[in-house]
Formats: C-alpha cells, sequence, structure tokens
C-alpha cells in the first residue's frame, strides 16, 4: 500500500498546481511524477542483478552489503533468504541460519490467505502480496539450512531440519510439492548418524520423487542414490526390495568392489551457479467485461538456463564427475507455469477494475482521466521475487575412500573441457562414517596472491609431465 | 481543494468494492484469524507458536525431579554405600523436529537434586577440562596452603543420559505434535540401568486459513 500512497501524493501535489500551469508544464510535471514513481516502484528485480553482477565478479561481501540493505530490520522474507544464502556464501554458518530461522518462522507467520493483500494484488499489483515463497524454496530453505549445521558439524541439527521438511510436505498433502533433493539429502544424513532404517526410508521416498517427476522438473534417478537403495537394502537383508531394485536400475556392476570393509564414504555437494532472475513483460489482452483490449504486465523468465560449468573431482588417483541432483532452475521455471493461471486471472481483473477508474475519472474531467491512466499505467508492475540466490543446480557425488585424510581437487570446466577454476579441500574420512563436504561454485574469480601460486603449480606440473 | 477533491474521487472509484469486502472479511477474520494451540493435559501455559517452549521444558524438569527423587535407586545406594550418589550428565540426544535446548531441564534437575541433599552432581566431561587447566595453573602459582591436589576427583556412580523423541502429524493447517522425553540413569560400575524417567506432552495446534 505503501507506494500507491506514495504515487497518489506525488499525484495531489502536481494537480494542486496545475491551475497556473500551461499544458507544456503540465507534461514536464507528469513526466516527473512518472520518473519518481518508476523509482519508486523498483522492482525485486534490479535487486536480484546488481547482487548477482557482485557474485560474478566474486564480491559476496558487497552482494551482502546490498542484501543488507535493503530489510535491516529482518520483516522480508525474499531479503532475508537472500541474506542468509549470502552469509552462507561468504562462510559465516552460524548466521546463515540465524537469518534463514528469522525467514521460516516470518513464512510461518504468513500461513493462510490474505484478504486486503489479495485486493490489492487485484486492484494495484501483486508485488503488494507478502513473499511466502514458493513450495521448492520452502523446502530448500530447511536444506540449506540442514548444509549449515553439517558445515558447523552438528548433525542432530541438521536432521532437525529434514524432520521439519517432512513436516512441511505431510501438511502440503499433493505430493507433486514433494521434492525428491530435500528427501536425498535427509537419507544422507539419517545415514551419517548411523540410523540405517530412517535413511532408507528417506532414499525410497526420494527414488519415487525422482522417477514420477521425469521430464517435468526434476533431474532423472541418480546413479547414487540407486547405489544407495542396493546397499542399504543389501545391509538390512531386504532381498525382495533388492531384487526389484536391481531389475529396475539394469545395474550390472553391483555391488562395486572398488572399496574395502573399513573404508569411509565422501559425499561430495556442490551447490553450482546462480537460480535464474524472473523479469517483466506486458501485453495487451482482451478483455470481454470492458471490450477493449488491456494492458497487463506478469513475470517471465526472459532467457533461457545458461550452461554450467561442468566439475572435475581428482582424489587420489580416482577421477569422477558429479551428478545433477536438483535442477533449481527447472524447478523456478515450473513454479512459474504453475502460478501463471493465477497470475493472469489477477491481472486481468486488475485491468478491467484499472479501466473502469479510468473510465470514471475522464467523467469528471479529462485532467482527472488522464491522471488516474498514469497511475494505473506506473503502478501495473509484474511481481519478479523468486529467490535467486540459490544455486542454478545442485551437483553430487559419493565415493568411498580409506580411511585418513585426503585431498580433493576440484576443477571447474567450461564447454571446451578448459579448467576454468582449481580448488583443493583437505578431508578426514573415518571407516564406517559419512562425511560430507560441500561447496558453493558461481564464477571463475581472479584472486591475486591465491590465485597466482595455484597457476604456478598447475605450470610447474604439466612441466613435469 | 483540489488536492482533498482528487482522494474524494479516488476513494469512489476504486475503494466502494475494496471496502466492503475489507468490512466483511474483518468481520469473518475476527472469528478466525490466528493461531490456536490447544493443549492436551497441562495446568497453566502460554504458548505461542507451538513449539516447544520454557513451559515444556519445565514440565519435563518437575516431572523428572519427582520421579528421580521417589525411586529406589536412591535409597538402595543410601543403604549400601552410607552416602549421596554422585552423578554425572551426559548427553540428552534432540532427536525430534523442532531444535530444542536441553541443557535448560536439565540444568533445573540439576539444580534440584543437588538442593535435595541426597545426590550429587560431578562435572561433565565439557566442565573438567576447565577446572583440570585451573588445577595445572594453580599448581604453578598458587600457594601451597590453597593448592587443590590433582587426582582428587570424585568419581561418578551414575551416569545420566537420555533423547528427546517426537511425532509429528499435520494436514494443512492442522498439527498433532507428541514430544517424549526418556531419560535413564545407569549404574557405571555394572551399566545396570537404575531409573528410567518419561515424560509426554502433547499438543494440538490450528492455523487459520485466512489472515488480515
Amino acid at each position: 500500500m505503501g507506494k500507491q500512497k506514495r504515487v497518489t501524493e506525488l499525484l495531489s501535489r502536481v494537480f494542486c498546481r496545475l491551475n497556473d500551469l500551461s499544458l507544456y508544464s503540465l507534461k514536464a510535471a507528469l513526466l516527473i511524477v512518472l520518473v519518481n514513481s518508476l523509482q519508486a516502484c523498483a522492482t525485486y528485480r534490479s535487486r536480484a542483478l546488481s547482487m548477482r553482477s557482485s557474485l560474478l565478479q566474486g564480491q559476496p561481501q558487497q552482494a551482502l552489503a546490498i542484501a543488507q540493505a535493503k530489510d535491516r530490520r529482518h520483516k522480508n522474507v525474499i531479503a532475508s533468504l537472500d541474506t542468509g544464502m549470502l552469509w552462507r556464501i561468504n562462510h559465516h554458518y552460524a548466521t546463515s541460519n540465524k537469518i534463514f530461522e528469522i525467514a521460516r518462522q516470518e513464512i510461518e507467520a504468513l500461513y493462510g490467505v490474505s484478504v486486503t493483500e489479495n485486493l490489492a494484488a487485484v486492484t494495484i499489483n501483486e508485488t503488494l502480496r507478502s513473499y511466502q515463497g514458493d513450495h521448492y524454496e520452502r523446502l530448500l530453505l530447511h536444506a540449506f539450512m540442514a548444509m549449515n549445521y553439517i558445515q558447523l558439524n552438528d548433525l542432530d541439527d541438521a536432521r532437525v531440519e529434514m524432520l521439519q521438511a517432512d513436516v512441511n510436505m505431510q501438511a502440503w498433502h499433493d505430493t507433486s510439492y514433494n521434492d525428491a533433493f530435500v528427501r536425498y539429502l535427509a537419507g544422507m544424513i539419517f545415514e551419517a548418524l548411523g540410523q540405517d532404517d530412517d535413511a532408507l526410508i528417506s532414499y525410497r521416498r526420494a527414488y519415487q520423487r525422482y522417477r514420477d517427476k521425469i521430464g517435468l522438473e526434476a533431474p532423472r534417478v541418480p546413479f547414487n542414490l540407486q547405489h544407495d537403495l542396493l546397499r542399504l537394502t543389501t545391509k538390512m537383508h531386504l532381498w525382495n526390495e533388492y531384487k526389484q531394485y536391481k531389475k529396475t536400475f539394469a545395474l550390472n556392476r553391483f555391488p562395486s568392489s572398488d572399496h574395502s570393509q573399513n573404508d569411509g564414504q565422501l559425499v561430495i555437494i556442490l551447490n553450482n551457479g546462480l537460480a535464474p532472475v524472473r523479469g517483466e513483460a506486458a501485453i495487451n489482452i482482451y478483455a470481454r467485461e470492458v471490450q477493449k483490449q488491456l494492458r497487463v504486465a506478469f513475470p517471465v523468465y526472459l532467457y533461457p538456463k545458461t550452461s554450467l560449468m561442468r566439475a572435475r573431482i581428482r582424489i587420489d588417483n580416482k577421477q569422477l564427475g558429479l551428478e545433477t541432483v536438483e535442477d533449481i532452475d527447472a524447478l523456478a521455471r515450473h513454479a512459474l507455469t504453475q502460478a501463471m493461471p493465477g497470475i493472469m486471472a489477477r491481472a486481468i481483473a486488475r485491468a478491467v477494475i484499472k479501466y473502469q477508474s479510468q473510465l470514471s475519472a475522464k467523467k469528471h474531467s479529462d485532467l482527472e482521466g488522464l491522471l488516474m491512466t498514469v497511475t494505473n499505467l506506473i503502478t501495473e508492475r509484474a511481481d519478479t521475487r523468486s529467490w535467486t540466490t540459490l544455486p542454478e543446480e545442485i551437483q553430487l557425488q559419493r565415493v568411498f575412500l580409506p580411511a585418513g585424510r585426503h585431498n580433493v581437487h576440484i576443477d571447474m570446466r567450461n564447454a571446451a573441457g578448459q579448467v576454468v577454476d582449481s580448488f583443493v579441500q583437505t578431508v578426514t574420512i573415518n571407516p564406517h562414517k559419512l562425511t560430507f563436504l560441500i561447496h558453493r561454485w558461481i564464477a571463475p574469480v581472479k584472486k591475486q596472491p591465491v590465485k597466482k601460486q595455484g597457476r604456478k603449480e598447475n605450470d610447474s606440473q604439466s612441466t613435469n609431465r | 481543494m483540489k488536492n482533498g477533491h482528487f482522494f474524494t474521487l479516488i476513494k469512489k472509484i476504486m475503494y466502494p468494492g475494496l471496502a466492503a469486502i475489507i468490512a466483511t472479511s474483518l468481520l469473518l477474520g475476527i472469528t478466525a484469524c490466528g493461531t490456536k494451540v490447544t493443549r492436551v493435559k497441562a495446568d497453566s501455559v502460554t504458548d505461542l507458536s507451538g513449539n516447544w517452549n520454557d513451559t515444556d521444558s519445565r514440565l519435563v524438569a518437575n516431572e523428572m525431579i519427582q520421579d528421580a527423587l521417589s525411586r529406589r535407586w536412591l535409597n538402595d545406594f543410601n543403604r549400601k554405600y552410607h552416602k549421596s550418589p554422585a552423578v554425572i550428565v551426559g548427553t540428552v540426544r534432540n532427536l525430534s523436529h523442532e531444535h530444542i535446548n536441553t541443557r535448560t531441564f536439565i540444568a533445573d534437575m540439576e539444580r534440584a537434586l543437588i538442593n535435595s541433599g541426597q545426590v550429587d552432581f560431578v562435572a561433565s566431561r565439557t566442565e573438567r577440562g576447565e577446572i583440570r587447566d585451573e588445577r595445572k595453573d594453580q599448581d604453578l602459582n598458587a600457594s601451597a596452603a590453597t593448592r587443590k591436589a590433582m587426582g582428587q576427583e570424585t568419581g561418578a556412580d551414575f551416569m545420566l543420559t537420555g533423547s528427546i523423541n517426537s511425532i509429528v502429524d499435520a494436514s494443512g493447517g492442522k498439527q498433532v505434535r507428541f514430544y517424549q522425553v526418556d531419560l535413564t540413569l545407569i549404574d557405571m560400575a555394572s551399566n545396570r540401568k537404575v531409573w528410567l524417567g518419561q515424560k509426554k506432552i502433547k499438543k494440538t495446534i490450528e492455523k487459520s486459513s485466512l489472515r488480515l
């Protein structure tokens, strides 16, 4: 409602002086109003794009500052989601979870359909509705909180997050809102805690979700998950289920004998890239109620999915790729497609209401009609909000390694196969235990001193060859 | 004058329908809005979101203390050794679906049991480290008369461990939450479980599907 107030205030201020003004100065005044109001109506998109450019330049602190400036009191869900994620990208996992928790509580408080906000959405524009996050975003909020806890070495609390995600999915009834990756992550956390029975249930549910969603918004059943199902059914002597999976997956190479009894498992999770940003489009549609073409604005994804850099992992003498376990780009696009009928229905209702208001104003005087037209035009903005600091894809690989310390080299490669960025992380593997290595990668960044050293190492390696 | 006129105009055109709907929704909303929490089997409580809170923690602590002090293990120990048992707090794992700070009711329990004069608590693993550091420091810096010697710690007779579990059934805006807190006192010498404390809490939570 604040935006509308500001616009009407500005308009009425101009209105007061109109008697003394010529037509020329009227035009100028209207132009000023228009420019001012456009700034006032700055959409989420512009903020998302400025955070994005900071991130792509390798300045996550700057992106964090942009997100924080918008919402110092943490009242705005979308700003909290971005701020939390940017703290995470800046490696402050505890702070990140604090902000995420605020976002979670705000989302909970926004439960239910708001009467006034919906009215505002059909009279002014959609951005006046509080942002509650789409289903996939609410689940991924728990997933990223869990990843924060994992990185803080607190598996019990990570488990809590997964249980909360489960309660959410339970309450929604509609199984199409279930998220395969969240189920899979829950399974891994249970397994890391030694709760194999819970882990198997989560893996089964993840499998069902991946299987049912094929072609829509999820990647196909990951090979890793297939192996996990076979491994756990073997371990728990569920032979009928094992046979069934083995037949469905047609995995001839299972059980893979490339690890010994005392090995531990490394789970590499790469949060790769950035989720897409919604843009605005406007079209003229024919409204039967007033028998006229009316202009409506609505959100769209302006560009197709950007191609990601692929990672190659080197551990000891092994070379591994990563599998996509969550395609957030597809989820975001799917969510918008699903929401589109509602958005368009509200947009048409809004256009008709706005048109009627212009007509009644015009009856009063031409000038008032013009002003109302301008107001309506300015306030017709699409809702471009979505959680854009999420990764574009979540990629994963699980591998058995002998107990002890290992250097994990991750090389990011472009479409031509050239290494554009590489980094090393040391992990300690414990026998029979799961170890997580979680990394966020957004863009190759020129790090001044560190990067140079890395290059030298690479050079010397190539000369050795 | 024109200014006021403009606002009346706006009001005339855009908001009569809106005002009417707001008024009706207000009437509806007064009865339907807000989260309604109904607690099952409890006396005086302050519930906001239905999450685990201080009331739950207090209920658990009270129940556990009374139960722990009234059971046989304490008398048995007193009769056998003619002294109070020394107890150490192990881990109380949170296996529920909420972030619960188990330290609050453990601290409540410790306080009540120590104050009863029938049970001694020894410092937990994390607390001990700091105390040992201090003793090492005393060894170097404190006068001989006030210096505390190493190797004089009281060994615990029993260890207290436990877990919080929860079962949640959710459907739309309705939820049933069931918490179960289990505490076990284990004899350090024989691994025998001498006391099992249990507290169950059940809540139903209803959220409105409409808000203003």
